[in-house]
């Protein structure tokens, strides 16, 4: 097959594919609100005269039918207007600016956790693979999958419990803002960090490992060496960039698995993020908010894998050819 | 037969499988075991520590004896695990199968919804679906416990069907154009035959592996949702078991160890177990 560049077609192919799946995804969560035991008038309108009644049930949008209801909502979440928190007297604070408030640290907590992840994995990974084979291999290797498998709770708990509340060396819980106090700021999220961020290092590290012993075989590494170049030049210049395509892909798919991993990080941690606004919409029966939160979550997480999946592209030219073809 | 098999393990898979046995033996013969009544406080001795007399794994701030309570929890948390993987896994590979067998408008539904499922990450899809469903319509009472195990296993089960869904389907793209079925074609062989005979067949192994694996994503949503305070919250399962005692930092926090290790142990070893099953395969498809 001849390999051709991506051209603005496919281009156009991927987005459409990319907004039928955000699409289909926000209109099954609104779907879902219908699927509640208990109907959503009987949860919100709580008018004492019709009038009341049915003002209430046109500012919710309840009047309309499902796909009516949805192009409604998709129309005022598309322009950031998310809804509103539904009080008994109506006139509750926006959705938006709770999102407003949580979102950055969620953010934050994802954002460090993978810098620090790529951070370590990518020299481990690298130093590993150099290594393969030794007799010290293997148990790396076992200790790594079984770093990768503790479900990122488990770890969450015991860094609160034993660095957090017995050694006193971190705090155990809460979240400091950067504008308060930097440094404050950095100790409350080493331990959050920490809990999501050494599953990932082991699945990262054994990710690269595999792909560094592979890009290790190709012909033009034996080239840079027999062009007398140093091991670590050959290892971090040629070697990491065409073995880095997998790892990315990996960050990108772990994305999903971090953002829900962060919810419950947050609980443990007492992270006043996404994760705890959407139990507080679960515990306060707003569906609203939820479903708010639950399509924000879905949209980043979509628009952030087609995202990397270009920046994939642009690190390893050999899959744009390959997808061409 | 099984004894050579497991001989022929590496030390580490031995220990893996060695430990999801007797989980499951655990599980099943629970009751039958000569424990503590798990949901029976013993108030001569709260949040005492490992290996005091008559409590082998301590106490919890309660009085709740741990050891009777993981071994009560190994029940409900295997159950859901093996349920909404089995059943999940089950209704994933025979859509996806069909589809990719099928191809055409068929498959390009089936794929889209798959990847728009796949859009939510699973433990948010889980939390909203729970969240829905497990919604009591009196505000004032809390849903039955029963109901509420119904609605997580059925939800996971939800998560459970695009992630198998989606490895049967590769699996099934990667058999159809071999020549056998070409030639179970030319045979006379009907469509169903050929679905049941070569292709199921074939794609059965890459199902059981990441079977596994799903069953250790199912254990730790499970205890995330119970976390989370929205999955099984009667202090029956090992989620509901670690989330009673988890945020106590001051009482009898050791309490927390004992759960939280045999959670992430059964994980580990369902894990490895996957991984080793995707070796294998590996392995067999190499000497074709």
């Amino acid at each position: 097959m001849k390999a051709k560049t991506t051209s603005i077609v496919d281009v156009l192919k991927r987005l459409a594919q990319l907004l039928l799946v955000v699409i289909g995804a926000t209109f099954l969560l609104s779907l879902l609100l219908r699927l509640l035991p208990v109907g959503l008038k009987e949860l919100y309108v709580t008018g004492l005269f019709e009038e009341d009644r049915q003002r209430q049930i046109k500012e919710l949008g309840l009047d309309r039918n499902a796909f009516s209801y949805y192009l409604h909502w998709l129309w005022d979440f598309v322009r950031g207007d998310f809804g509103r928190i539904v009080l008994p007297g109506g006139g509750g604070e926006s959705v938006a600016s709770h999102v407003g408030r949580a979102l950055p640290k969620t953010l934050q907590l994802v954002f460090y956790t993978q810098i620090f992840a790529l951070a370590v994995a990518i020299p481990l990974g690298i130093l590993s693979a150099y290594r393969a084979g030794r007799r010290t291999d293997r148990f790396v290797s076992y200790g790594l999958f079984t770093a990768a498998s503790v479900p990122n709770f488990v770890l969450g708990l015991l860094l609160a419990l034993i660095v957090g509340a017995k050694l006193e060396w971190l705090p155990p819980l809460g979240y400091v803002p950067i504008s308060e106090s930097f440094v404050d700021h950095i100790r409350g999220m080493v331990l959050p960090v920490l809990s999501l961020g050494i599953p990932l290092i082991a699945s990262y590290t054994r990710l690269l490992r595999t792909d560094v012993i592979a890009t290790l075989r190709e012909d033009f590494v034996t080239m840079a060496v027999a062009k007398g170049l140093s091991d670590r030049r050959i290892l971090f210049t040629h070697v990491l960039r065409p073995s880095s395509v997998t790892l990315l892909t990996a960050a990108a798919l772990n994305m999903g698995a971090l953002i829900g991993g962060s919810l419950v990080i947050e609980r443990v941690f007492s992270i006043p993020g996404l994760g705890t606004e959407i139990g507080f919409a679960i515990f306060g029966r707003q569906y609203f908010a939820l479903q708010a939160y639950v399509a924000l979550v879905a949209v980043g997480y979509v628009v952030f894998n087609s995202v990397i999946d270009v920046i994939v592209g642009i690190v390893d030219p050999r899959t744009r050819e390959r997808r061409g073809a | 037969m099984v004894l050579e098999r497991f001989r022929s393990l590496d030390l580490f898979t031995k220990l893996c499988s060695s430990w999801l046995t007797i989980m499951i033996l655990m599980a099943v013969l629970g009751p039958l075991l000569p424990l503590v009544n798990p949901r029976e406080a013993d108030v001569e001795s709260m949040g005492v520590g490992l290996f005091s007399s008559g409590h082998v794994f301590g106490t919890d701030t309660n009085g709740y004896d741990v050891l009777a309570n993981i071994v009560d929890g190994s029940r409900l948390s295997l159950l859901i695990a093996v349920v909404s993987v089995g059943l999940g896994g089950f209704l994933g590979a025979a859509l996806g199968i069909v589809s990719a067998f099928v191809r055409g408008k068929f498959d390009y539904v089936v794929s889209l919804s798959f990847n728009i499922m796949l859009s939510i990450p699973n433990l948010v899809l889980g939390l909203a679906l729970v969240a829905v469903l497990a919604t009591s319509p009196d505000p004032t009472q809390a849903v039955s416990s029963n109901r509420r195990v119904v609605v997580v296993m059925l939800s996971l089960t939800i998560v459970i069907i695009p992630i198998l869904g989606r490895i049967a389907r590769g699996a099934t793209l990667t058999w159809i154009n071999r020549e056998f079925i070409t030639a179970a074609r030319s045979m006379g062989l009907k469509n169903h035959q050929i679905v049941l005979k070569h292709v199921v067949p074939n794609v059965l192994p890459s199902i059981y592996a990441i079977g596994f694996l799903a069953i250790g994503v199912v254990i730790v949503a499970e205890g995330a949702l119970s976390l989370l305070g929205v999955g099984i919250t009667d202090g029956v399962s090992w989620g509901a078991a670690i989330a009673r005692v988890s945020g106590d930092f001051t009482y009898a926090p050791h309490s927390m160890y004992m759960p939280v290790a045999v959670l992430a142990l059964t994980v580990i070893a369902c894990n490895q177990i996957g991984d080793y099953l995707r070796a294998q395969l590996d392995e067999r498809e190499g000497k074709i």
